[in-house]
């Protein structure tokens, strides 16, 4: 057993060593947590990331397997033979790999240790989206109407009733994964055959369920909190309506479209379906809202989710760390339980993809990495400068996240935030989230899910303005590196505009 | 030194009134510029002499500083390059080729999807870029592919 680090809590930390089975920047927080519980935390790794950031914040680490995710992030075997090797008594699995695989949290408590997160008979109930869907029918909360059985020959159906465009989802799906629309009932059938296709590579399960596709619609999360004494708590709504691909890009609480009656209504749709099942740690209750105000089930997820720092920020408290506590079997205290919300809190994710280019994934290698910082910025990042990313993984770099007293701070501290941040060597999705907190929707809070596909589509256009800044500095950057070039100084022989002016500084 | 033009796209693009240009890091290509409009810090990644890699405001734009000789050599180069043979295929992210839906002699048309390819989990269309007949396809579903890694050629 290693040294106590922690001398804030009487009664020790609730684990001497946790291994943290995931990467990048949710490995780090968990990191974080970890160390400021007193834990030793364990990285793992695979060989396209044995000098990543989480391996080095770790306290120790261990070799999982080469970089293919399936044969190390996704390997149960792998996780566990180094769980055994480190000595550590609780697994904490992130979000993402297999952080709601039954399989891997059985594996886990066989082997005599701790899996941070609910039973896996829960994950197992929860993991097929269409049982999870008649399970809340059961419990009195609104599913979005569609069918309550897979979708096998679409022949043999009546689509008309769930209505046209509907979306076609995968029952082992979750995270925008396994979805596709449809407009006509003639497109059923080759839609089927993508989703199943889709469905079967990224889950091993191709069975398919259609619902109606519920437009204009927010997308509102309830995050829970619960012990494994009997205690579960809202702790506030999650707004993650700017979306592509029907993956999140941009969250806020409070979500500026939920009335205190829909709260209320929503908290206790949540409650509902989590009382569906066995259940403690974080877990999120995802909704869709319409235009109308009526709240539909989605899914539950009983983990931890990308956006929960935004919940952190308003309510105060560290979620990670009541995760550990709440698996070590300690009582969710008054200050949790009854949280008081402060302000409002909105991320932004960073990812490596091309806005310009669909968000199309880019791998290659962050150079320039400047994260902003000052009053109410917090920064939750997988990268610093000079990091390959490698393509195995997803390209989620970093969670900018802002806090202020109210909404308009909030944004206008984004904004500030958004400035302050450089990054180059990879495209990033930096210059769409600029765009979007100029846009009229976002700064009034009058957005949906559709924003993106109409307001932004493929990207816009490169400005003139931009295009001649890009000019003059790629320009000045050649004219620097020629020989005898005066640092600091642009000599233009030709006749623009800027040559003049800079001669006329010159002379001056 | 004299005569450099700055084009992105292929297109001449006029630089902004800017007086003033200083690296701040630059190994990592972070530069200050002063233009009639404010001080403004960019990115700016060079790839080769004249291929500049400038980010303004989250967004990387590629620009060529070329003087005329450069350019009218690049363009010889470049036309050659159109008109010699068939159009090659390549990969433009890594991932998994999860279906083929031309072979050898199929007529193409512009935009019409030939190959899929996953990459983080999403299911991305290699379209035809113009209208033609596949002389060859050079990948198979359930192989890997890299950025750059030739898929097929169009004749």
């Amino acid at each position: 057993m290693s040294v106590r680090k922690d001398s804030s809590s009487r009664d020790g930390p609730p684990f001497g060593r946790i291994l943290v089975a995931n990467r990048g920047e949710i490995a780090v927080r968990v990191i974080r947590a970890c160390r400021e519980l007193g834990i030793e935390s364990v990285a793992v790794y695979s060989d396209a990331d044995a000098s990543a950031l989480h391996v080095r914040m770790a306290d120790r680490s261990e070799r999982i397997g080469p970089p293919s995710p399936a044969e190390s992030y996704l390997s149960i075997p792998a996780l566990i033979d180094a769980a055994r090797r480190s000595g550590a008594e609780a697994v904490h699995p992130g979000y993402g790999f297999l952080s709601e695989n039954a399989a891997f949290a059985r594996a886990v408590e066989e082997a005599g240790i701790v899996f941070i997160g609910p039973p896996a008979a829960t994950l197992a109930a929860l993991g097929d989206k269409l049982e999870a869907r008649r399970s809340a029918v059961a419990a009195g909360v609104p599913v979005v109407p569609g069918l309550l059985v897979p979708l096998e020959d679409p022949a043999a159906v009546d689509l008309s009733e769930v209505g046209f465009p509907a979306m076609l989802k995968a029952a082992a799906g979750g995270g925008g994964r396994g979805m596709r629309r449809v407009d006509r009932a003639e497109d059923v059938a080759a839609a089927l055959e993508t989703a199943r296709r889709e469905a079967i590579s990224a889950f091993g399960d191709g069975t398919v369920y259609v619902e109606r596709l519920v437009s204009p619609a927010r997308h509102v999360e309830v995050q829970l909190l619960g012990d494994r004494h009997g205690t579960l708590v809202c702790l506030g709504e999650r707004d993650c309506s700017v979306q592509r691909r029907n993956q999140k890009l941009v969250e806020e609480t409070p979500s500026p479209a939920v009335t205190p009656a829909l709260r209320e209504a929503l908290f206790d749709s949540a409650r509902r379906v989590a009382g569906t099942v066995d259940f403690h740690n974080a877990a999120t209750v995802e909704f869709l809202v319409d235009a109308g105000g009526s709240h539909y089930f989605l899914e539950m997820n009983t983990r931890l989710q990308v956006e929960h720092g935004v919940t952190e920020l308003v309510t105060g408290i560290d979620m990670v760390a009541w995760q550990i506590r709440v698996a070590a079997g300690i009582r969710l205290p008054r200050a949790v339980t009854e949280p008081e919300p402060r302000g409002h809190a909105i991320e932004v994710r960073l990812y490596a993809e091309d806005p310009y280019d669909g968000f199309r994934p880019v791998s290659g290698r962050v150079g320039a990495w400047r994260m902003p910082d000052g009053p109410g910025v917090r920064v939750d990042a997988g990268v610093e400068a000079d990091t390959d990313l490698p393509p195995q993984y997803d390209p989620l770099l970093a969670k900018l996240i802002v806090h202020a007293a109210d909404r308009d701070a909030a944004v206008a501290r984004l904004r500030r935030a958004l400035d302050e941040t450089l990054i180059g060597g990879v495209q990033t999705d930096l210059g769409f989230h600029r765009w979007l907190v100029d846009q009229p929707e976002f700064a009034s809070g009058h957005y949906d899910t559709g924003l993106i596909g109409s307001r932004w589509g493929d990207g816009a256009a490169l400005e003139d303005a931009a295009a001649g800044i890009a000019a003059a500095a790629a320009m000045a950057a050649r004219r620097s590196s020629l020989p005898g070039a005066m640092p600091g100084l642009l000599v233009e022989s030709t006749d623009s505009g800027w040559g003049r002016l800079a001669r006329r500084e010159a002379i001056r | 030194m004299r005569g450099f033009e700055a084009r992105i796209g292929g297109v001449p693009v006029e630089p902004a009134v800017a007086s003033h240009f200083e690296w701040i890091d630059r190994a990592r290509g972070i530069a200050r510029l002063r233009t009639a409009e404010g001080d403004l810090e960019l990115v700016v990644e060079g790839r080769g002499p004249s291929e500049w890699l400038v980010t303004v405001a989250g967004r990387r734009i590629a620009v060529s500083i070329q003087t005329w000789r450069e350019r009218m050599l690049a363009e010889a180069e470049g036309s050659a390059r159109a008109h010699a043979g068939p159009v090659e295929i390549r990969a433009t992210l890594p991932g998994l080729v999860v279906a083929v839906g031309a072979e050898a002699g199929s007529e193409v048309s512009e935009g019409q999807p030939l190959i899929t390819i996953e990459a983080m989990k999403m299911q991305n269309e290699v379209r035809a870029p113009r209208d033609g007949t596949v002389t060859e396809v050079l990948v198979e579903p359930g192989q890997t592919v890299a950025t750059g890694t030739p898929l097929l050629r169009v004749g």
